[in-house]
């Protein structure tokens, strides 16, 4: 060990108690930081996974055009072999194809099988394949009444399943319950009517009171058939290995889709909205952690400053006998950087153990959060290399700079003049 | 023109201070030489301007007018870097306050100086101990300053001035704080270890019995060289 090193390390000591508080200080700072990262992390991987894997995906794909103004004509035709080149790429885990279009759908009361159907809702139809939407979406999880749709024989027989899925809510509007039969009307494609008669066959809960509100699903090949669209969707939905692949993800599917006259949009894109808002928080975020490396730093500040203050005449001495300024800088900002150190591993154990908990037990949401339309019930930190290295970081910089200007003035104290001092 | 056996001489030194905007002449153009092997002491009333000179001296200050030279080298013109250098070097310091390094050992606080020197870890060792057992602290070599006594502490200051074999060392009202038996001790000691070593000794004092050892007393007053006592 240097002799500046040496003495860096053991001034440490002089004042115990000092050193301890200076070390508190930082330590919180670390663990404030490291928590907040993962809360946050956490959280909003939660919101991205939940509403990515239970709804639209991680990317999509439509014709061009359609996710701006979307239109019952603007399709992915021949959407097999477009899916077939998607499922091609790397970190593409599965793909469900899916229509969007918009229908008016009634009921009658319950109990009166010959009546008028008296209650009506404009609902948006979506079309989806059970197979490879369960693949892709686990979508029968959220079905809380009733059972999935079955696959359509439509394909082969040309004849519909007949089959419905409701919005918890539009269920509730339509005073439907499993079992019970409505009618859909709508306008095909080709321009002519589209009507035919469901059996509800289950109740959907999306956990977005806006979707549940407004939207009903029907097998794909029973939407093919009756909008008259064979062959034919409306988008693409890709589901990646990974969240932090998505972008990598969107991209090479670009590449492979793009003569086709096809946009790729991630997440980030299609939910921009959503997006947004993260980002706004991210920038709360990043103001709070700012705030708590502050107070910290200006706790740090007052110790090296009083530090400084009652060595003043040792560092008169240090210079009389030929120490150089520098020598004395690196000695102060050392000592700053030591107590970082062990800030940084002490803060290091404790976030661990704090977000460990977080992750395992996180928080019930009473009430529940509504973000972006998606209702969130709890709330989980997550543990991810951004909760060490930024506040290991920002502890160090912090204790380096912050020591910077009590050891500039250490270094150019009057030898003569401090030595006077009693 | 500096003489061979001359170890610093000043020329004319000057320093005058502002104190709340008031010009403070602290010295007033001192003529002044120490040759090789002498153990001078300067006396003088408080504000007589015995520190300033010797800081003057020391390279700690700098001199408003006047020059000072160290075996050859006009220290009035060096740069900071180069004073740090030349104190390292060639000036012994020895502290009324004694001020070691509290957290250093005695051992650590004597090979201070060489370190800064970059001297061998092995010659450091063998010099530090030779200069420990000439103040007859070689038992003491790895405790901390606070576990000796005053006397024994201005001991390993001593020591520290002197291990790296300076041209000069100045000693700045060295007994201050010690009582007058221990004073009369360690500047027997050094005066031992001046006459060993042919080193250059000079304090700045009060004190009667540093007075009593010196072999040349020099009065300030009024910052000016007033009257100097020859060779006892």
């Amino acid at each position: 060990m240097g002799l500046i090193s040496k003495l860096a390390w053991r001034n440490i000591f002089r004042q115990k108690r000092r050193t301890i508080l200076t070390v508190l200080t930082m330590t919180g700072g670390f663990v404030l930081s490291s928590l907040s990262i993962g809360w946050m992390d956490g959280s909003y991987s939660g919101m991205i996974l939940f509403f990515t894997n239970h709804q639209t995906g991680q990317v999509q794909v439509h014709k061009d055009g359609y996710l701006d103004n979307p239109s019952i004509y603007d399709t992915i035709d021949n959407y097999n072999s477009v899916g077939e080149r998607i499922s091609n790429q790397d970190n593409v885990r599965s793909w469900a194809p899916r229509i969007y279009v918009g229908a008016l759908l009634a009921s009658r009361d319950p109990g009166v099988s010959d009546g008028i159907y008296s209650n009506s809702a404009a609902a948006a139809v979506i079309g989806i394949d059970p197979v490879m939407e369960e693949n892709a979406t686990a979508f029968s999880e959220q079905i809380i009444e009733g059972e999935m749709l079955t696959v359509s024989e439509a394909d082969s027989s040309l004849r519909a399943t007949g089959q419905i899925l409701l919005g918890k809510q539009l269920a509730v509007m339509l005073n439907a319950s499993v079992g019970d039969s409505l009618v859909l009307f709508s306008q095909a494609a080709d321009g002519s009517g589209a009507d035919r008669k469901y059996a509800v066959r289950g109740i959907v809960s999306t956990g977005s009171n806006e979707v549940d509100r407004t939207t009903c699903y029907l097998t794909l090949a029973d939407t093919q058939l009756l909008f008259a669209l064979e062959n034919r969707v409306h988008e693409i939905a890709v589901m990646t290995t990974s969240l932090r692949e998505v972008d990598k993800v969107a991209a090479e599917i670009s590449l492979a889709t793009d003569s086709l006259g096809l946009s790729t949009a991630s997440w980030k894109v299609f939910a921009k909205e959503f997006y947004a808002g993260m980002k706004a928080d991210e920038t709360q975020l990043k103001i709070m952690l700012a705030i708590i490396i502050g107070v910290a730093a200006l706790g740090v500040l007052n110790t090296i400053l009083m530090m400084v203050l009652e060595r003043r005449r040792e560092f008169g001495v240090m210079k009389a006998i030929g120490t150089k300024p520098k020598s004395i800088v690196r000695m102060i900002v050392l000592e700053a950087n030591v107590m970082g150190l062990v800030s940084v591993l002490l803060g290091g154990v404790l976030s661990t153990i704090g977000l460990l908990i977080l992750s395992k037990h996180g928080m019930i949401l009473d009430p529940p959060l509504d973000y972006g339309g998606f209702v969130f019930r709890e709330m989980v930190a997550s543990i991810t290399p951004a909760c060490y290295w930024i506040p290991s970081l920002s502890v160090m910089i912090t204790s380096s700079v912050v020591s910077l200007i009590p050891a500039l003035k250490a270094a150019h104290t009057d030898a003569a003049k401090s030595l006077r001092t009693v | 023109m500096s003489n061979n056996k001359n170890v610093i001489e000043t020329r004319g030194l000057k320093k005058t201070y502002e104190d709340g905007g008031v010009p403070v002449e602290a010295v007033r153009g001192i003529d002044f030489t120490l040759t090789k092997g002498e153990f001078t002491a300067i006396i003088g009333p408080s504000g007589s301007g015995k520190t300033t000179f010797l800081n003057l001296m020391a390279g700690l200050d700098s001199p408003t007018d006047g020059e000072v030279e160290l075996s050859g080298n006009l220290i009035s013109k060096m740069s900071g870097k180069e004073l740090s250098n030349y104190r390292r070097d060639h000036i012994g310091f020895i502290f009324q306050a004694y001020n070691l390094f509290p957290v250093l050992t005695v051992e650590e606080n004597v090979e201070y100086i060489m370190l800064l020197q970059g001297i061998h870890k092995k010659e450091r060792h063998e010099r530090v101990m030779q200069i420990l057992e000439q103040v007859e602290l070689e038992n003491f070599a790895h405790r901390l300053p606070s576990k000796l006594s005053g006397g024994q502490q201005q001991r390993v200051a001593v020591a520290r001035a002197m291990v790296s074999r300076p041209a000069l060392v100045i000693a700045d009202e060295p007994t201050a704080n010690l009582d007058s038996k221990t004073s009369g001790d360690l500047l027997d000691m050094m005066k031992k270890l001046n006459e060993e070593t042919g080193m250059t000794f000079l304090f700045s004092t009060h004190d009667e019995i540093v007075m009593k050892r010196a072999r040349k007393v020099v009065t300030i007053r009024d910052g000016l060289l007033f009257k100097s006592e020859e060779e006892k």
